[in-house]
């Protein structure tokens, strides 16, 4: 049997079997901090990207209220940490956020597998242009054990969804899988007198499908408190 | 073809009505009257041809009526001319799809379409009086080109009257002017012009009489002239949605109740597809067996009701919703009986904004949503969904917040001006510790089990609320922290609860 004729055959039940895998378009939501848009170029929508490091939270919320003005959002708490009162007062509108709340109640699943559950779930439903997944304050052992394999079909279910998934967590645990890594460090937070009034942050981009070196926005940018 | 169904006094065939066969033929012969108005001085308001021969008269007091002898007095009830007004209109729905209920006693139907089935007008009337007469109503019936022009002949005429179309006029001719919707006033100005009957108010030149009584004189003539037309009023029928099946033998399993849950359901959605409507809202009953039944107490039931943001037909997902509900719950007895009842609502008729961004199907939200709700659950432990949007209260209490249902049918709000701000991860509920103090300022505080030395601290700041309720009464200290952590410097907010006296951390900045 000639190659030819076995290409053929092997296209005709599996016709993408020989074609190359094109990546979606790059559109992207951006965080609103002018820093992080510069370094990241925005959060990639068919992509899965972890943030990391501290002051993930503040770009969380920054990221909801920009976000949340073109896009219907879904926040999946796996600790229940989600302030409201902040997102509010950063411009998110709210009645576009759908938040669930892990771990309240007393289920047979705990908070992390609820939340891998209810990610699972929304990506299903599709509709949502940004699915943040909120895994800080899961123990970090716990998160280092989920398998690859749902990393990897998180990853690929949102490849072909006009959809952006982000991981927030300690750590980076989803490795090739995350389309981007977003790396966030604090240096000593400045108090003006008896006011807490910048929070110091650097961002490393640690991986990203266009650029694997890192990048960084260092000299830091800051992060201003509501009251100062 | 517009048939006319008349009932003559109608309110003593209607207090009649509810007597056995024989004895309403009996009572029909004899003299009735129906008294009405106050309790001390009830007047005649309706009576039959037999009391009218003995010289009973509409408005004589009950006193009058006595003094006849051998009259049958009846109190007018409202519940039997009821009665007998669903009868006549059930009587008219087997002769015709299209039934007015025109007033107590009249219907009118349309017999467009229906000679095939009944044959001639003239037959159809027959027909239509033996099966009023069946049911115990005797009734007069007029067939016209239009619903007034047959509801004038009924009223004028006994038996069965039929008008052919365009032999209205001569048809009405012989009526006597008193039977037309006029004030008193306005009769007793025909009555000066000697006008009497129909055909001499058809007569009169129109320009004419439309100066002397205006567009009312007018109106009164077409009547007069059966030249009016208005289209018919059909009564719609009270639609039904209500699904149910009792179990031969109480089901334990939810494949066996779910199997008979979507054959209802089915059965619902045709209902509701055929008649053109949609639910937005269902209720699901389920009996349960209870084998001991206390102080007449009829047995357990479950209830449960939802509420859908948009109304639809869709039997997979309305059945969907139940099923993930049914399996959250467990029941303490086997299933006996299963009712379904939907709320029918006008279907949502709705178009896309090209604009607005991408929104999650609603149908499939909704589904979504019960999911979810399956995995984390509904309420927490103080009443607040746990899935839903997230919304402020007007409240300066700190972390004070409520969740609401999530739609994916909001408005798109303007977009404010967005500065990144400092965010608080909070702690719920807020971790208890103990501070030590050196003057005012937190000095070494406890978290994780461990004493950590504050590093920078920013406070205090204080507020308060509801100082006028001493069971929502709150007052707090704040403070911004930075403590050495294992992870470098943790930056966190704690306070004093000055009600209580005692330290939270309340969460941590990130």
């Amino acid at each position: 049997m000639s190659t030819l004729s076995l290409r053929t055959q092997i296209e005709t039940r599996f016709p993408s079997a020989f074609s190359t895998y094109r990546r979606s378009d790059r559109a992207t939501i951006l965080t609103g901090i002018s820093e992080v848009d510069a370094l990241t170029g925005g959060i990639p929508m068919h992509s899965m990207t972890e943030v990391c490091g501290m002051g993930k939270t503040s770009v969380l919320i920054s990221l909801l209220a920009h976000a949340s003005h073109e896009h219907y959002c879904a926040l999946v708490d796996a600790k229940d940490a989600f302030d409201p009162v902040a997102a509010e007062a950063a411009g998110a509108d709210l009645s576009r956020l759908l938040w669930v709340r892990c771990g309240k109640t007393r289920q047979k699943l705990r908070p992390l597998e609820q939340a891998f559950k209810v990610t699972d779930m929304l990506l299903q439903s599709s509709g949502f242009g940004l699915i943040v997944v909120d895994l800080t304050d899961i123990a970090e052992k716990v998160v280092h054990n989920v398998p690859a394999s749902s990393w990897f079909r998180f990853s690929r279910v949102v490849e072909n969804l006009p959809a952006a998934l982000v991981f927030i967590a300690q750590k980076p645990h989803a490795t090739s899988c995350a389309g981007m890594v977003l790396r966030l460090s604090a240096e000593p937070a400045t108090f003006s007198g008896k006011l807490l009034t910048n929070f110091n942050l650097n961002a490393d981009v640690l991986r990203t499908r266009e650029k694997k070196e890192v990048q960084s926005a260092r000299p830091g940018f800051f992060i201003k408190a509501q009251w100062a | 073809m517009f048939a006319c169904l008349l009932v003559p006094d109608f309110s003593v065939q209607a207090s009649l009505f509810s007597e056995p066969r024989d004895a309403r033929e009996i009572l029909r012969r004899s003299p009735v009257t129906i008294l009405d108005g106050p309790s001390n001085l009830p007047k005649v308001i309706a009576l039959n041809d037999a009391a009218r021969s003995v010289g009973i008269e509409v408005g004589m007091t009950k006193l009058q009526v006595e003094t006849c002898g051998g009259v049958l007095l009846r109190k007018r009830s409202l519940d039997h001319e009821d009665a007998a007004q669903a009868a006549l209109l059930e009587c008219a729905d087997a002769f015709s799809p299209r039934v007015e209920s025109t007033c107590p006693g009249i219907v009118i139907l349309d017999l467009a379409g229906t000679e095939k089935l009944f044959g001639s007008p003239e037959t159809t009337a027959c027909k239509i009086k033996v099966s009023a007469r069946q049911i115990g109503l005797h009734v007069r019936i007029a067939i016209a080109a239009n619903p007034d022009t047959a509801m004038y002949a009924a009223r004028g005429f006994n038996g069965i009257t039929v008008i052919s179309p365009g032999d209205e006029a001569r048809g009405l001719a012989p009526l006597d002017v008193g039977l037309l919707p006029a004030t008193p006033e306005l009769l007793e100005v025909l009555d000066g012009w000697g006008i009497q009957t129909f055909k001499s108010l058809a007569a009169l030149p129109a320009i004419a009489l439309t100066e002397r009584l205006g567009q009312q004189g007018l109106e009164l003539q077409k009547l007069a002239q059966g030249r009016t037309s208005r289209p018919l009023k059909p009564v719609e029928p009270t639609p039904d949605f209500v699904g149910e099946h009792e179990f031969d033998d109480p089901v334990e399993t939810l494949e066996s109740l779910a199997f008979v849950l979507n054959r209802v359901l089915q059965e619902i959605c045709d209902r509701l597809i055929a008649q053109s409507f949609a639910t937005n809202e269902l209720r699901l009953t389920l009996d349960l067996e209870v084998r001991q039944i206390h102080d007449g107490k009829e047995g357990e039931q479950y209830k449960h009701n939802w509420k859908l943001p948009v109304p639809t037909q869709d039997r997979n997902m309305l059945f969907t919703l139940l099923r993930l509900d049914l399996e959250r719950n467990t029941f303490s007895a086997p299933i006996k009986k299963l009712t379904i009842e939907a709320v029918p609502i006008k279907p949502r008729l709705a178009q896309g904004n090209l604009f607005a961004p991408p929104s999650p199907e609603t149908e499939k939200l909704e589904i979504t949503l019960a999911r979810i709700r399956g995995v984390v659950g509904t309420l927490d432990a103080e009443g607040i969904n746990c899935v839903g949007s997230p919304k402020t209260l007007d409240t300066h209490k700190p972390d004070a917040f409520a969740v609401q249902p999530f739609s994916s049918a909001t408005e798109n709000r303007n977009r404010p001006v967005l500065v990144p701000a400092l965010a608080l991860r909070v702690f719920r509920p807020a971790l208890e510790t103990s501070v030590e103090l050196t003057g005012e300022a937190p000095h070494l505080v406890r978290l994780w089990r461990k004493h950590r030395r504050v590093l920078a601290a920013s406070g205090p700041w204080c507020s308060s609320g509801n100082w006028w309720n001493e069971t929502t009464a709150w007052a707090r200290e704040e403070w911004d922290i930075a403590l050495k952590t294992f992870e470098g410097i943790g930056y966190y907010r704690i306070y004093l609860d000055r009600i209580r006296k005692r330290w939270f951390v309340e969460g941590v900045f990130d």
